[in-house]
């Protein structure tokens, strides 16, 4: 078999295409621009072909071809739009809607499904059943899945994700035929597992849905931005579904790199933290007694002024693991400009990882913060406790500068930075601990600005904006970049990039990187040690 | 071309008697008297509208008191003004209903399109257009106020035949 070639060239549509071996009519399909309706296939699951919905025409072949498993041959000749596949496929669907109940309108899938997009496209303009349709109603699997089974094609994506994927068999196929349903054993459920939110993103219909969206928003409402997951360190390549400047749900998106097509439902339940109301929208600054809202002009410039003339006690700083690293690299910058001092940081660690056995690369990592790794680059301190309290002594009571980014100071009192002979606060919310502040700079969070986080294993990766931030509020490192720059004289980096740019200079493993070279897959810092070996 | 004034001939006051056009005018008055009036002494005379009138909306409701919508988004989607707010959510007997639902007056453009994409026979467009009020704010109808109102709907859509069928 030694010439035997590693590719093979087949004609599609009467496109010729070349493929790997082993390749399936599907992706081939794919590779030469036509998608192929399916259900039951599904990239990260195995391929049972059991929904007969991507029959193509293959020349030679007796009858049509189920395109999922059936392999890509030299000088095939494959037909997905031809009079025989489209009839095929318009049969298929009209059985599928023999039962479908077409409740689109309280539907939490209408307009992302597949079902409605195929018989819209593909499908007969009316059907030509007039049997009644069998009526399941609907059936709570635990966790935050509902089961519709009327609605159900039986794909039985979500059976094989339990089973090969999670690896706990959960679900099954229960009754045979017309009657068949998914089903979990005896009153167990989906209670308990940590990954069943993807049978409901994997579901090609609205049998599965999620009770935290349930009749919350339509999808076509609803606007997707691309950015990563905040809960752990993992980093999750995720989707935040926003309508109404309110982040609605987490949907993960694909990153073969980092979490393939999935994500844990501790992160994706854990979305509410980031519509929090109550925000700063106007710079602060105490003057005397009282406290008065100020431009970012006046603000900024009394800063520069009270920075440089409290420099010579030393600066203890605070940051958050929830920081991108252009805020974390600027905070860096302007400690290292006014003389230098220890940067802490404290996240919550949780007491385990949660390892999705079908693909194990991918966890909730221990550490719950998306950040922690790129303060570790940039030199600052974890301390605390894991439940990110405490561990402030030293800055609580300093006597010279007290800068905190981001960390709501939820533990510390009134007290905290009394004693300082400056004490600036950057971050979204105010609270008792910000009571002593000479400075309260209202700062966008991660989903109102650009910017990377690095996960755990140093993969930096990309985030966009997906809400507005609210009044007056801008990114911490346009803030703290400023600063820096009036005092050098610099040029005031006015971009994400060139904000990412500065953490190169303060950091030798972002040395070499470029934001706009990152890429939609993230990009491995340049350590020593690289886990991914990448 | 060059410019030019035009001199108009008028009449001269002094020279130049109204009576016959005074007469012309009284004799188109009194025609007027003799044919049929076009003025309506509304409000108590009422106009007959056109039976494509779409006026003020109403909202159906089942024989339990609840309204017929099942949140599906449709209308806010469909209609160009943006003057319907919705928001979906689940009643106690796990319907899907809308929680709020509101539209302003003001900012409908009277498309009819709600009615139209309706898959439930909800909202319609109604039979009816006064609806002056003190207040701005009052323009904005809430699913209480649409579901009192007691005007017909409008003759585009047909009861016996709901879909149009």
């Amino acid at each position: 078999m030694a010439d035997t070639p590693a590719t093979v060239t087949l004609t599609i549509d009467g496109r010729e295409v070349t493929v790997p071996k082993g390749t399936t009519l599907l992706k081939a399909a794919t590779e030469a621009g036509k998608d192929v309706p399916h259900y039951c296939y599904h990239d990260g699951l195995s391929s049972p072909a059991q929904c007969r919905l991507c029959l193509v025409e293959v020349e030679g072949a007796p009858k049509p071809m189920p395109s999922c498993v059936t392999q890509a041959m030299d000088g095939q000749v494959v037909r997905t739009e031809s009079e025989l596949a489209l009839d095929m496929r318009k049969g298929v669907l009209e059985f599928y809607l023999v039962n479908h109940p077409l409740d689109c309108p309280i539907c939490d899938m209408s307009g992302e499904c597949n079902l409605q997009n195929y018989v819209h496209e593909e499908g007969r303009e009316h059907g030509r059943s007039r049997e009644p349709k069998r009526v399941f109603g609907r059936d709570d699997f635990g966790g935050d899945v509902l089961y519709y089974g009327d609605r159900c094609v039986m794909c039985t994506r979500c059976v094989r994700f339990m089973s090969e994927v999670e690896q706990d068999h959960r679900l099954t196929v229960v009754e045979r035929g017309s009657r068949s349903v998914i089903d979990t054993f005896f009153e167990e459920g989906l209670e308990g597992t940590h990954w069943h939110g993807n049978v409901v993103d994997i579901c090609p219909v609205g049998a599965l849905v999620s009770k935290d969206f349930l009749y919350k928003a339509r999808a076509w409402d609803l606007t997707h931005t691309p950015g990563v997951c905040p809960n752990c360190s993992q980093g999750c390549n995720i989707d935040l579904h926003v309508r109404d400047n309110l982040v609605q749900r987490l949907k993960p998106r694909e990153n073969l790199e980092v979490n393939a097509f999935w994500m844990c439902d501790y992160g994706r339940g854990n979305y509410e933290w980031i519509n929090r109301g109550d925000r700063l929208e106007a710079p602060l600054v105490r003057e005397g007694g009282s406290t008065r809202a100020m431009g970012w002009k006046d603000a900024l410039s009394r800063l520069l002024a009270g920075v440089e003339g409290a420099s010579g006690k030393g600066i203890r700083a605070v940051a958050s693991p929830f920081s991108s690293n252009e805020d974390l690299a600027a905070l860096r910058a302007l400690v290292d400009e006014f003389g230098g001092g220890e940067i802490v940081y404290r996240s919550a660690r949780a007491e385990d990882e949660i390892v999705l056995k079908g693909f194990p690369t991918l966890a909730r990592r221990r550490d719950l913060a998306p950040n922690g790794k790129g303060a570790d680059l940039l030199g600052m301190k974890r301390v605390g406790g894991d439940d990110a309290t405490g561990g402030l002594e030293g800055v609580a009571g300093h006597g010279g500068i007290v800068i905190v980014l981001g960390d709501a100071l939820a533990d510390q009192g009134a007290d905290f930075g009394s004693a300082a002979a400056l004490y600036v606060y950057l971050g979204g919310h105010g609270g008792p601990a910000t009571a002593n502040a000479h400075f309260v700079l209202p700062t966008a969070t991660f989903a109102e600005t650009e910017g990377t986080f690095t996960n755990f294993e140093g993969r930096v990766q990309r985030f966009a904006p997906a809400l507005d931030a609210p009044g007056a509020s801008r990114p911490a490192w346009l803030v703290l970049n400023a600063l820096v720059a009036e005092r050098t004289q610099g040029e005031v980096p006015r971009t994400a990039a060139a904000a990412f740019a500065v953490a190169g200079t303060k950091a030798g493993p972002f040395a070499g990187m470029r934001y706009d070279e990152i890429g939609p897959r993230g990009a491995v810092v340049n350590e020593t040690v690289s886990l991914s070996g990448d | 071309m060059a410019i030019s004034v035009k001199v108009l001939d008028r009449p001269h006051p002094e020279t130049t008697s109204y009576l016959r056009a005074s007469l012309k005018g009284m004799a188109l008055t009194f025609r007027h008297i003799a044919r049929r009036k076009v003025t309506q002494q509304y409000p108590e005379d009422q106009t007959d509208l056109s039976p494509r009138w779409r006026g003020t909306h109403r909202m159906e409701v089942h024989a339990d008191g609840r309204p017929k919508c099942v949140a599906c988004g449709l209308c806010p989607t469909g209609g160009p003004a943006n003057c319907i707010r919705l928001v979906g959510g689940e009643d106690d007997q796990g319907n899907r209903y809308p929680v709020v639902y509101e539209i302003d007056e003001f900012r409908c453009i009277f498309c009819g399109m709600c009615q139209e994409v309706c898959p439930v026979e909800a909202i319609h467009v109604g039979r009816h257009f006064e609806n002056a009020e003190y207040t701005r704010d009052r323009f904005v109808y809430d699913l209480d106020r649409l579901m009192e109102q007691e005007h017909p709907a409008t003759l585009l859509w047909d009861p016996s035949d709901p879909r149009s069928e």
